[in-house]
């Protein structure tokens, strides 16, 4: 099997996944019907509910309505929210864009340092550089997410007044417009952004780094690090260019297993933060039973997860010769 | 003058339990195109002394004492960056059979080549990989296996290609720790018949490391018997086979069945080699050979030309 | 053959079906199999030590495996001292479990390391509740340490098997085996962790017993040097089929087949006044999955010729004892 089957056969299994998302998303929204819902609320008569019945297409047979939920959920079309009455697909590009750029910042930070102090950690073995990331990992890992988030908060915001209490642009922004220079938005929301992601780095970092310790131990130890040094090889190289990208494999699953770890932990964050994301829409749509937006973030979630998991196929593929032949 | 020479060499691991000393006070010389065999069984620190020829020991491992120097340039005590020079230029390893010597992410060719771009600035990655595929040609394998992955080769191809990586800076000596012993007997003769080929044809010399002295019988010119860090005896090989002297050697010539015989009871070394962070006292094989008087077990013996160009640490052979 | 067999195997067979996933399946109906054993016949007779030889992928652990019903044959029949053994269940074999015994290649891992030698040896005469109360399992513990020479027992009843030296923990492993008065052994590569010094005392060991005991072993081995010293009859495997049976005498000297002959050839001889002979066949042994037609060597045999591309040859008896599967060397 070659590279370009190996990414064909990921693709339909990706695009397999999002069916079957779309398709579970379908029966859980079946378990209360959505008029009843509106219905019990706002006190409607029989001949009203059966008006919406009609309007919302609810007495049409099954498979027709699967069918229609199909073809609006990929063209991403998802309606309008109970709440607002507002159009879900918007709120959910300007949300999502917050979201991810709170966990792909921390994700590729939280990387970066595992990589960074699990190589350390590894190099030193036994010694107090050693000792300290590893218990460091241990102890960050078991935190809890609301903790670490108020404590931040208390600390750096509160106290010290050195970050924005919440949210992820300042108020006044709604009110003025935005800043002029692209760069001043940017560094604003940089500082609006840094305290929520500092949480999720705090959460997911002690993985990576006890991961890459133990990989980079046991790459180290191959035979085929002999050989590269008998070669002549810099350590640099030897490190570099070998030792680190044999030890990346397992981290690279990791990354997968915990972007979908990430994005849970970031609903916890967001809603402590008031940042406006998925995570806080979720809290508040549940609270009110918003069940178009509640499906839109379901599948948008699922999406992310599944693309995420494919990007980093990609990248695995790519590195190990070893995958495309399984 | 000696291609290598080896003198009072001393590698200790210093481990938390206390320091093993894998190599302890070892020496032999080896000349240009010669093939000499280094036997023992494992843990007796063959592989320790291949380490440090080439000075690629892990971080616990210390040369603490000796001397190996290559013609007349002294490789224990030059710097590093000298030492690079050394690697693979001069000395080249095929370590540890076939399996794993490979990094598993790159393929054949760019191993070959990242060997000689490490040592010849000169050239340029093309014709770098066109001498790959000649030294691919000379161990007998295809060229379109330059673009193969580690796991696409056979056991026989890998330790070959190994073997044609070594050869890529025209090494003087090939120090090969146990080559083909994971392969197919069949195979492992194959692999075997090229290295003595390409020997002869470049004059090369090599250290053969092994456990099996069958192979060193059946390709080198001399051999010397390592037993816990120590060489016990060291002749050429048709006098080694011929007449072994130490206890140790005829005990370990005598384990090995050879299919040519009449078939017989095999015969083995009572007893297990020591432990090296406590050796015995005295000759380290007293506690299984058959011969060991009480001097054996209070000094040690060193090793004494019993004949010419046979030495052998044995009390049997001393006056003292 | 001889009536005098202890284990008799008619056209054994063993395919093991290859694993494939869904979108294979999906796109090929055809089944892929690796045919390990494909097609052999061959008896141990009582108190003899009968060798399987070959390379890896020759099929010689498959077949050990076979025969003591570990795993279930494609096709064939397996007899135990006359009776069919090939299709019992898994309820009716367990009697026969203590009759039949398996050493495994490596003494590190197949003994339990939290569990001390006489535990680990008792254990088989508590599964078969053969014995009565733990005095008795202290005897028979201590009379087995006895036969593998681990001696005084005393010592090394308490012991783990991180106590003991490699050549220790391959005896306690024969203890385990022989405890249970197996009347045959299936010994697969018992010495190649061994160290060189202390593999010919596992050997002699495993012929002292079956002198002692009463046992026959298939002694299952790469290593045609010590097969050579060790068995009374070799058969020599390639590609799941045997090329050659004979006593070691005949394998080693009157050999007929070309493959035989390159294996033997290949053998490095301890004595450099008889260095190898450089006659070696090219190449590695194909794959087991689609081996080459007629017969499975002819693509690295110096000697083929146009029949062997074409008529799988049969094992046919030359002498005494003597059999082999070749066009032309008969």
């Amino acid at each position: 099997m070659g590279l370009r089957e190996y990414v064909a056969k990921r693709a339909v299994y990706s695009i397999a996944l999002v069916l079957i998302v779309i398709t579970i998303n379908f029966a859980i929204f079946m378990v209360r019907s959505p008029v009843e819902m509106f219905a019990s609320e706002r006190r409607l008569r029989p001949e009203q509910i059966e008006e919406l019945e009609i309007r919302f297409g609810l007495l049409e047979p099954l498979h027709i309505r699967y069918l229609k939920y199909l073809q609006n959920l990929l063209t991403f079309q998802f309606g309008y929210s109970y709440r607002t009455g507002e159009s879900i697909s918007e709120e959910v590009s300007s949300r999502l864009s917050n979201t991810l750029a709170l966990c792909v910042t921390a994700e590729i930070v939280a990387v970066a340092l595992g990589l960074l102090l699990g190589v350390v950690a590894a190099y030193e073995r036994g010694k107090i550089a050693d000792t300290f990331f590893s218990v460091f990992s241990v102890v960050t890992q078991g935190l809890p997410v609301f903790w670490i988030g108020m404590l931040l908060l208390f600390i750096f915001s509160y106290s010290l007044g050195w970050f924005p209490l919440g949210h992820s642009e300042p108020p006044e922004w709604a009110i003025h417009g935005r800043p002029d220079s692209y760069l001043v938005e940017l560094a604003v929301r940089f500082w609006y952004l840094l305290l929520p992601a500092l949480t999720l780095v705090i959460i997911t970092v002690g993985g990576y780094v006890l991961l890459t310790r133990a990989s980079m131990l046991e790459v180290l130890s191959e035979d085929y690090l002999v050989t590269l040094k008998a070669k002549g090889l810099s350590n640099v190289k030897i490190l570099f260019k070998h030792a680190l990208k044999n030890a990346s494999l397992p981290l690279i699953t990791q990354v997968a297993i915990a972007f979908a770890f990430t994005l849970s932990g970031a609903l916890v964050t967001e809603t402590i933060f008031s940042y406006p994301g998925l995570g806080m829409w979720i809290w508040t749509s549940i609270e009110e039973w918003d069940y178009p937006a509640l499906q839109a973030i379901f599948y948008i979630v699922s999406i992310c997860v599944i693309a995420g998991n494919f990007l980093v196929d990609m990248i695995y593929g790519a590195i190990d010769p070893r995958i495309r032949y399984g | 003058m000696s291609l290598l020479n080896v003198e009072n060499l001393k590698t200790y691991y210093f481990t938390k339990r206390g320091p093993v000393k894998a190599v302890d006070d070892v020496s032999f010389q080896v000349e240009e195109g010669q093939a000499m065999g280094l036997a023992g069984e494992s843990g007796c620190g063959k592989t320790t002394v291949a380490l440090s020829i080439i000075k690629v020991l892990p971080s616990r491992g210390k040369i603490v004492g000796g001397k190996v120097s290559l013609k007349n340039l002294d490789i224990t005590t030059i710097p590093e960056k000298q030492m690079k020079n050394v690697r693979w230029k001069r000395i080249s390893l095929v370590f540890q059979g076939a399996m794993n010597a490979l990094d598993p992410l790159y393929s054949l060719g760019d191993q070959i080549v990242e060997a000689i771009l490490t040592h010849e600035s000169k050239i340029n990655k093309k014709e770098a990989m066109n001498r790959a595929e000649k030294l691919l040609q000379l161990v007998g394998i295809e060229r379109n296996r330059l673009k193969s992955y580690p796991h696409e080769l056979s056991g026989g191809m890998r330790q070959r290609g190994l073997i044609a990586m070594a050869l890529a800076c025209n090494p003087e000596l090939l120090i090969a720790d146990e080559p083909g012993t994971a392969l197919d007997v069949i195979v492992q003769a194959q692999v075997l018949n090229i290295m003595e080929d390409l020997r002869r044809k470049l004059n090369l010399a090599v250290i053969l490391i092994t456990h099996d002295l069958s192979i060193i019988a059946d390709t080198c010119d001399k051999v010397a018997i390592m037993y816990a860090g120590k060489v016990v005896e060291h002749a050429s090989v048709s006098d080694l086979f011929e007449e072994p002297l130490h206890p140790y050697t005829q005990g370990l010539i005598q384990a090995f069945p050879n299919i040519k015989s009449r078939r017989t009871r095999m015969r083995s070394i009572p007893g297990s080699p020591p432990d090296l962070l406590d050796p015995p006292m005295g000759c380290r094989f007293h506690p299984r050979c058959p011969y060991a008087k009480s001097l054996c077990m209070e000094k040690e013996p060193s090793a004494q030309m019993a004949k010419r160009e046979h030495s052998v640490a044995c009390h049997l052979y001393h006056d003292t | 053959m001889s009536e005098d067999n202890v284990v008799k195997v008619i056209n054994l067979r063993k395919w093991f079906p290859i694993r494939r996933g869904f979108f294979q399946a999906l796109l090929s109906r055809k089944e892929l199999f690796v045919r390990a054993v494909d097609g052999i016949s061959f008896d141990v007779r009582r108190r003899e030590v009968f060798c399987l030889a070959g390379e890896s992928g020759s099929g010689k652990t498959t077949t050990g495996r076979l025969v003591i019903r570990v795993i279930d044959p494609t096709s064939g029949q397996i007899f135990f001292k006359g009776k069919n053994i090939t299709s019992l269940t898994r309820k009716d074999i367990k009697p026969l479990r203590k009759k039949m015994q398996m050493v495994f290649q490596d003494p590190y891992e197949s003994l339990n390391p939290r569990r001390t030698v006489r535990d680990i040896i008792a254990e088989g005469l508590r599964i078969q509740n053969i014995v009565n109360g733990e005095k008795e399992v202290e005897e028979n513990v201590t009379k087995i340490l006895e036969d593998v020479k681990l001696v005084p027992p005393t010592e090394f009843l308490l012991r783990y098997p991180h106590e003991l030296s490699g050549g220790q923990r391959q005896r306690v492993a024969v203890a385990r085996t022989f405890i249970l008065n197996p009347e045959f052994v299936v010994a697969d590569e018992p010495i190649s962790m061994l160290d060189v010094s202390i593999r010919a005392e596992i050997l002699n060991l495993f012929l002292d017993l079956v002198e002692k005991l009463d046992v026959s072993i298939l002694y299952i081995t790469h290593d045609l040097a010590t097969a050579r010293h060790m068995c009374h009859r070799i058969a020599v495997m390639y590609l799941g089929k045997i090329m050659e049976i004979g006593t070691s005498e005949q394998i080693v000297y009157e050999h007929l087949h070309p493959y035989t002959k390159a294996l033997i050839s290949a053998v490095p001889v301890p004595d450099p006044k008889s260095r190898r002979t450089k006659l070696i066949v090219k190449g590695e042994i194909p794959s087991p999955i689609n081996p080459p037609s007629g017969c499975r060597f002819h693509t690295r045999c110096p000697v083929a010729g146009e029949s062997c591309h074409q008529k799988e040859p049969e094992l046919v008896k030359i002498d005494n004892e003597h059999y082999v599967a070749c066009h032309k060397a008969i």
